[in-house]
């Protein structure tokens, strides 16, 4: 450890912090160190990976997301110019001329340690809205009505063969999101497909079991995405009901859930075990904090926003990627730290 | 987005009132005038002054939405009578679910559009009367959770356990915004009857409306209240609900005096006696149950009363 | 059949039903269906839908439900507004709709118990005091045996003033002009538990 920490203070070539440590900041970080510049990865959790680390499968490929982060955790240890630091977080950051003074501090170890760079970029990711505003559906009250991320970890649970087999699921779409009333006016983009995936993979551990989609559209705008919620309505046999439903009521130890099929024009009720809430997809509080840090542009959801005709930076020596400027899908995560990295080598090179 | 929806009560009702203008409740003072009592006197047991006054007229809501009437002049008659309440310099505390949410929603429509707001001070100034926006609009319902530690102090007939669930009604949950509950699964209630003693109940069709709300008790009694208060007694019942608590005279008519018509063409016992909030406070402070009313009710009393020991 | 053509159109249309302008926002509606799950008419009679009436109206097609009975089903119990994820306030949207119907002659039936409240009541300053001196007994021995005053007090003044607002308002004329006449039978549409068209359109 200390000997990577003379050659970075020692040799000055030019220095970027790349602060959040998933899918978008592991290959920012790799596109900037390949291009002879070093790169800070600095990640909150004790692991890489970010979000991915919790999930079970990913769409439109049924792919093991460890598969991808195992990949890229290689990549990284070949690359001599990346230092990973985990357990750490950014306390405090000063603009200077060339760029930032930055502290990070090492939750692990308890130390702190100045930095100074000369460009960021802010890969922080999203997280999910806090759904207990919805009282009807009865998060926080009732035990077994899960968030996505819950239940990404039920999937595992399941998958080892831990648990108890669920007879039948529901899963509700558009929860906090397209509500101008109690959660963001916007659609979260992802949920119409992780939704369709996580449904798909109920249905393939336990064929038996019932399986429903309460939605009001299915966004499935991209490649292979179609075919994806095709086969998990058409050949796993999931129920998709057109109808958000209006209340989650305790019944007999289960939960009856009570919507309308708004293309048949009834009212319906449905017993499960679980109620699965695709939650809206909002920026963590961190992200706002380091971007006023960082002099990053943020809208008023919190998101970071870009410049204008420049969609991967956010301020004179500030880019961003990932979860953190709005909701996307792992590769479209990576996608865009490469492009954060083109960014800050150009800037390195006076563009 | 904006806007709270939930609020503490203490943002609610910053500094409890040592006077307020209680609003009398047409069906409140008519049918159950235990409630309006029982009111009077629990406040007076917290050392709060209610006023009331004759010149106020019925909120003029009901009808309203009964079609009856039409908005002009129920805008005239809430600017009129919440005028009553501004010139004491007093806020305005119903406690009728309905008359809560017609004041507040009429007040919400004539001071968020400036035309109707004219029109309405235009009728009333040649009465006397102009309405400025300056009373808050309040339910007792929130005064007592405001309050609910003081309430627990003083209870010297705790209710031993018994199980009260709540009707909460619709029209205070369904103002939305700055509110002391949540609309999807409001609690408040039964947190007062813990604080009373009792053990509260969560009974599946809780938030199922009283069908009363707009007559319909009287056009479409038997098509369409009854088999839907069926749905809530047979929850209640099932659930082992002893006593039910109404906000709001008209949920009371309903569930109390529907009962009998219930018993009959479903032919089963319900006997679940509905009592308003302020009725179920008030005997636990122990105020003389000759003041509580209880006659008025046709769903008897008897057995709860003699579990109390009251 | 033929086909529609409302497809055509494309101004605001519900501007129509929404005289008293207390609906701004009716088309942010979704058509999501929150409104008709919770609704307990739904849930009792299949016909009634609050989603299904909100999209009849911003396509100009209002006609059928100021003629149909489900319409005075409502309770006003307001969980479609609460649970609206736009906070479209639907119950006064119905309110108004009761308003057309009965100038159109449509729904008197479900009027005139109320009318003869409002009547009474504008007498009264009080709505729903019982008319038969039993009753009145009845609850002024009540209210004595409580220690209440044996009648809720309501004084001359308030009485004439609001009789005077009624009149000043022409709500005392509005209740007098609808008359037994007018009254035009409503369509039932319920059938089989399906949303149907009425039996006046033809089908």
């Amino acid at each position: 450890m200390g000997h990577e920490m003379e050659l970075l203070m020692g040799d000055r070539t030019k220095t970027v912090i790349v602060i959040g440590g998933g899918p978008a900041g592991i290959e920012a970080a790799l596109g900037i160190a390949r291009a002879g510049y070093r790169a800070l990865l600095v990640e909150k959790e004790p692991e890489l990976g970010g979000t991915l680390n919790r999930l079970y499968s990913s769409f439109p490929r049924w792919e093991n997301p460890r598969d991808l982060l195992d990949s890229k955790i290689g990549e990284l240890r070949n690359c001599k110019d990346v230092m990973v630091m985990t357990n750490s977080v950014v306390t405090e950051c000063r603009q200077t001329d060339a760029g930032y003074d930055l502290t990070v501090s090492n939750a692990q170890s308890g130390e702190s340690r100045n930095y100074p760079v000369d460009a960021a970029v802010l890969a922080t990711g999203f997280d999910l809205m806090d759904i207990s505003v919805y009282g009807e559906y009865g998060y926080g009250i009732f035990p077994n009505v899960l968030t996505p991320l819950d239940f990404e970890t039920k999937l595992k649970e399941w998958s080892h063969g831990e648990g108890e087999k669920p007879r039948s699921v529901a899963f509700f779409k558009c929860v906090g999101s397209r509500d101008r009333s109690k959660g963001r006016p916007y659609c979260s983009k992802i949920c119409c497909m992780y939704t369709a995936k996580q449904a798909g993979a109920v249905k393939e551990m336990f064929p038996e079991s019932k399986v429903y989609v309460f939605y009001m559209d299915y966004r499935a705008a991209g490649k292979d995405y179609e075919e994806f919620v095709r086969d998990v309505i058409e050949n796993r046999h999931v129920r998709y009901v057109r109808g958000r439903p209006a209340k989650v009521l305790p019944e007999n130890g289960r939960l009856l859930v009570r919507a309308e099929d708004t293309l048949m024009g009834l009212p319906v009720e449905v017993v499960v075990d679980l109620v699965v809430l695709a939650s809206a997809v909002v920026p963590r509080p961190d992200t706002v904090r380091l971007a006023e840090m960082l002099g990053a542009q943020t809208d008023r959801y919190g998101f970071v926003e870009p410049q204008k005709h420049n969609p991967t930076r956010a301020g004179e020596r500030v880019f961003f990627a990932g979860g953190c400027g709005f909701a996307v899908e792992a590769p479209f995560a990576q996608l865009q730290g490469s492009a954060a990295a083109a960014g800050v080598i150009a800037l390195f090179n006076g563009g | 987005m904006e806007k709270a929806r939930v609020i503490r009560p203490e943002e609610r009702i910053p500094s409890v009132p040592e006077k307020l203008f209680l609003f009398r409740s047409c069906t409140g003072s008519v049918e159950y005038p235990g409630t309006e009592s029982a009111i009077r006197e629990t406040l007076k047991l917290l050392g709060i002054e209610a006023v009331m006054d004759p010149d106020q007229t019925c909120c003029s809501g009901y009808l309203l939405t009964c079609s009856a009437h039409k908005p002009e002049v129920s805008l005239a008659v809430t600017a009129r009578n919440l005028a009553i309440a501004e010139k004491k310099d007093l806020d305005t505390y119903t406690f009728c679910n309905g008359c809560f949410g017609y004041i507040s929603e009429l007040a919400s429509i004539l001071l968020h559009n400036p035309a109707y707001l004219e029109m309405a001070n235009g009728i009333v100034s040649k009465l006397g009367y102009r309405y400025e926006g300056k009373t808050g609009i309040y339910h007792v319902q929130e005064l007592w959770y405001r309050l609910k530690e003081s309430i627990a102090e003083k209870v010297v007939r705790p209710l031993k356990g018994l199980r009260v669930a709540t009707h909460n009604g619709c029209h205070y949950v369904a103002r939305q915004y700055g509110i002391l509950d949540d609309g999807g699964y409001p609690t408040f209630h039964e947190k007062m009857f813990e604080m009373l003693g009792a053990t509260p109940v969560f009974y599946k069709e809780r938030q199922l409306c009283c069908g009363y709300s707009v007559g319909r008790g009287f056009t479409h009694k038997e098509t369409m209240v009854q088999p839907h208060l069926y749905k809530k007694f047979k929850s209640a019942k099932e659930a082992g609900v002893e006593l039910l608590t109404t906000v709001c005279p008209g949920c009371n008519v309903a569930l109390d005096r529907e009962q009998p018509n219930l018993n009959m063409r479903y032919g089963e016992e319900f006997g679940i006696p509905v009592i308003d909030l302020a009725q179920l406070i008030a005997l636990a402070l122990g105020v003389p149950i000759q003041k509580l009313g209880f006659g008025a009710n046709t769903t008897s009393l008897d057995g709860v009363l003699e579990k109390l020991g009251a | 059949m033929p086909r529609e053509r409302d497809v055509d159109r494309t101004e605001s249309l519900y501007a129509k039903v929404d005289i008293y302008k207390l609906v701004p926002n009716l088309e942010t509606c979704l058509q999501c269906g929150k409104c008709a799950g919770v609704c307990p008419v739904a849930n009792l009679s299949p016909s009634y839908n609050p989603r299904q009436i909100i999209n009849d109206i911003l396509r100009g097609r209002e006609d059928r439900w100021l003629k149909s009975e489900e319409i005075w089903r409502c309770f006003w119990c307001a969980n479609c507004y609460t649970l609206c994820p736009m906070d479209i306030p639907f119950p006064l949207l119905m309110m108004q709709m009761r308003y057309l119907a009965i100038e159109r002659g449509y729904g008197l039936k479900y009027f005139f118990p109320f009318k003869r409240f409002a009547l009474r009541a504008i007498e009264d300053a009080l709505t729903f005091s019982p008319a038969k001196p039993e009753a009145r007994e009845r609850i002024m021995k009540l209210r004595t045996a409580i220690g209440l005053p044996p009648w809720p007090e309501v004084s001359d003044k308030a009485r004439a003033e609001y009789k005077a607002l009624f009149d000043m308002t022409g709500a005392t004329d509005f209740l007098n002009s609808i008359t037994e006449e007018q009254e035009k039978p409503v369509d039932l549409m319920y059938l089989e538990g399906r949303i149907t068209r009425g039996k006046s359109e033809g089908n």
